[in-house]
This record gives C-alpha cells, structure tokens and sequence, in this order.
C-alpha cells in the first residue's frame, strides 16, 4: 500500500512516529506518544513499523559486558519488589556503623586454636547430622551470618549469607584484650571461603578475657593494621 | 544459542532459567546501547537493571508478528536511556493537544506481518543528503534531542526539526509500506 501524500494526518502521523522512535522528542511529548501507542493501534503499528525499520542502526552499538553483580541486583528488584535503585549492599553497609551494634553473637566458640569458614554450599545440616545452626541478623541491613558449628570436630563456621558483590571488600578478624589495641588475626575474602590457621605465637592469647570481632575492611585487609570499616560481629571467646 | 523470541516466550510463562539465558545473550547488545545513550556506566548499570526489570514484566507483550525479539529489546532498552536524558534537561514541546485525538480512519495492514527491513534501511539512507543521513543515524544511536542535535551541528532548532521531518518523509516514502 503506497503513501497517500496528500493525507497530512497520515504524513504527520509518520514524522511523530518516526521522531518518537529516533528518540528526538521531549519528556512530555514522549509520553503523550506513549499514550497514542496504547489506544490506537494503527499509530501504534507506525511506530513499530520505524522500529523495524530503523532495527539496522542498532548494529552501531558495540557488545559491552556489565559488571557480573549486575543479574544478582536484577533479581533481587524483580522478588524482593525494589522498584528504585537501592544503594549497593557494601555502600549501605559503610554508611551505617551503627546497625552493625545490633549483630552481635553472644559468644564464639574456638575450637583448637583455629577458625574455619566454609563456603555456603556446605551448610547442609539437617536433623542428627551433628551440627548447630544458629542465623544472626541484623535489622534490615540485609546481610545475615550463618554459624553452623560441628559438634565432632569442633568446628565453627560462620559464613555471611547474603553478601553483595558490588565491591570487593574482605573480612578481618581481630583479636581484641581488654586493655591492649585489636590485632588483626587474619582476612577473608567476601565471600566466606577461606580458613584462617591463627599463627603459633598468637594461640596462647585465645584466653577468655578477649573479644573476637569482624570488621569489613578494604580488600586485602586494612592497610595499616588498624580495624576501620563497620563491625559486623564480634563475641568474648568462650573456651571449649 | 536458543532464539531470542522462543526464550521471550519462556520468559512470558515466568520461567527463571530462561530469563538468565536471556540476559546471558542479549546483555551486552543492550548495556551497550544505555552505556551509549547515558555516558556514564554506574547510571547505565542503573538503568540495565531496570531494562531487564521491564522485559521480565512485559514479555508477554512481545508478538513475533511485529518484529524480531532483538530488536524489541533493544527498543526497551533505548526507551529507558532516552526517559532518563530527557528528565534530565526540559525540552521544548511540541506536539499540541490535537495530537491526542486518534485519526480517523479504517485501520489498514491488519494481517501484514513486519520485518526488519534492514537492507533496505541502507539504500534509502543513501537517498538522504549525507549530512542528513548522518543525523538521522545520530539522533537514533546517541539517542539525542532535538536541542542537542541543533546544538551538535550549530543550526537554529527549527532548522532541525525540518532536516528530521523532511528526511523522515523521504525515507518513509523509500521504505514503502
């Protein structure tokens, strides 16, 4: 069917749809299009007819990879119904120390000098496999710890359950007296793999009077030996 | 690599797996076009975001008989990113309130089925003085307004607006219906 030049409904019907789908008009005028599109289909075929059309342009846009966090944020928009931007998990955890207060353990155990964190695709403790789990959380600040401790072998794990992959950041553990400076025992990666064997000479200082904390550092561990990033757990060390 | 609109399909009847897939297929031809339209890659991860959002909500909505399923994403994605540049500065409008009545007429080309018509897109751009040409082709990948196309190529707005419409025109009557 050819165009009927001396229709100038139809003409200017052709010129809104195409300029729509160039993407040339205004905020308001886009919406007054998107408005037309919904109640009169011929227009709405018009303007499917440029998209089609001018399909070949999209050829000018060179592959990019997003970041790999980006699907995670996606599903948690899609079921966790965020309908705006949240800030990344490691923004709100740095900018809110004070809700870290809440996530505390009420005590950790150590078992033989050392610590173990095992990934999250080992907690599979169900009834009589021997294993406690407790999940601490701290109030809507979305990210949960899951202590699993092994009666047998005396192991503790404590993974973070949802934690975000916006930035790399990582754990450090510190060992804190009552009088003296904390010290750094070790770091982990984010995502809770990882063991830290507590070096001989410290062994002898796992005496009940100190505290165990973690803080988030900067990935790679605080750069001057000094916790600066929010606590997100610390308990006395009970002695088994 | 499955078919985009069969995987739109799945995506329609809720299913998760296929929606990944999709996103694994068509996430960079779509990052890339917000990356291009916005500048700026934490707001183009921003509106990525809400592009998938949106093609998870209204996959339903896609019928093969419009189009290929590509270029349906992509015009979600290069609607998002121009929503986003235009909210950002006021741009003049333009279309009255007329614009609103639907026009009058049988409705014609029901049963005709669209296809991206991509060869032929080049020969008819070819029609178009080249400076023309070349702005059509901008205005569509930067995604850019009127205004800052006039301000691109240092003509008054009205002037511009004439250069678009009147190659729009041509091209439309080369594309044929």
């Amino acid at each position: 069917m050819s165009e009927e030049p001396e229709n100038t409904d139809r003409s200017r019907d052709e010129i809104i749809s195409g300029e729509y789908v160039l993407g040339v008009l205004s905020a308001e005028d886009r919406r007054k299009v998107e408005a037309r599109i919904a109640v009169d289909r011929r227009f709405a075929r018009q303007v499917a007819r440029w998209q089609a059309n001018l399909s070949r342009f999209n050829d000018d846009y060179e592959d990019s990879i997003p970041m790999p966090g980006l699907y995670a944020g996606i599903e948690r928009r899609l079921f966790l119904g965020h309908e705006v931007a949240q800030p990344g998990l490691w923004e709100r955890l740095w900018g809110s120390v004070a809700v870290w207060r809440g996530l505390t353990i009420a005590s950790v155990c150590i078992a033989a000098g050392f610590m173990l964190f095992s990934s999250l695709s080992d907690l599979v403790g169900g009834p009589g496999s021997g294993r406690l789990v407790a999940e601490l959380s701290g109030q809507d600040n979305g990210v949960n710890l899951v202590a699993t401790y092994d009666i047998a072998s005396g192991r503790l794990d404590i993974i973070p359950a949802a934690l975000g992959q916006d930035q790399p950041k990582s754990l450090e553990v510190w060992l804190i007296g009552k009088d003296s400076a904390p010290e750094s025992i070790g770091i982990l990666p984010a995502n809770g793999n990882g063991t830290i064997e507590i070096p001989p000479e410290m062994r002898f200082r796992f005496a009940e009077n100190k505290t165990i904390a973690i803080t988030v550092e900067a990935f790679g561990g605080s750069p001057d030996g000094k916790p600066h990033g929010p606590i997100i757990s610390q308990g006395a060390i009970r002695l088994l | 690599m499955e078919d985009t609109g069969y995987l739109l399909g799945r995506v329609a009847l809720g299913d998760l797996k296929a929606f990944a897939a999709l996103y694994r297929a068509t996430s960079p031809k779509l990052f890339s076009i917000v990356l291009r339209i916005l500048r700026n890659r934490t707001e183009a991860e921003e509106a990525l975001q809400e592009v998938y959002v949106k093609i998870w909500q209204r996959a339903a909505r896609y019928a093969p008989e419009q189009g290929q399923g590509a270029t349906w994403l992509a015009a979600i994605a290069r609607n998002q990113a121009i929503d986003i540049m235009r909210a950002r500065r006021p741009e003049p409008v333009l279309l009255d309130d007329t614009f609103d009545l639907a026009a009058e007429g049988p409705d014609p080309e029901e049963s005709a089925i669209l296809v991206d018509e991509g060869s032929r897109i080049d020969r008819c751009m070819q029609s178009l003085e080249s400076d023309r040409a070349e702005a059509v082709r901008r205005a569509y990948v930067e995604g850019l307004s009127y205004q800052e196309l006039a301000e691109y190529y240092s003509v008054p707005l009205n002037t511009m607006r004439t250069w678009l419409r009147r190659s729009l025109l041509k091209l439309r009557e080369c594309l044929g219906s």
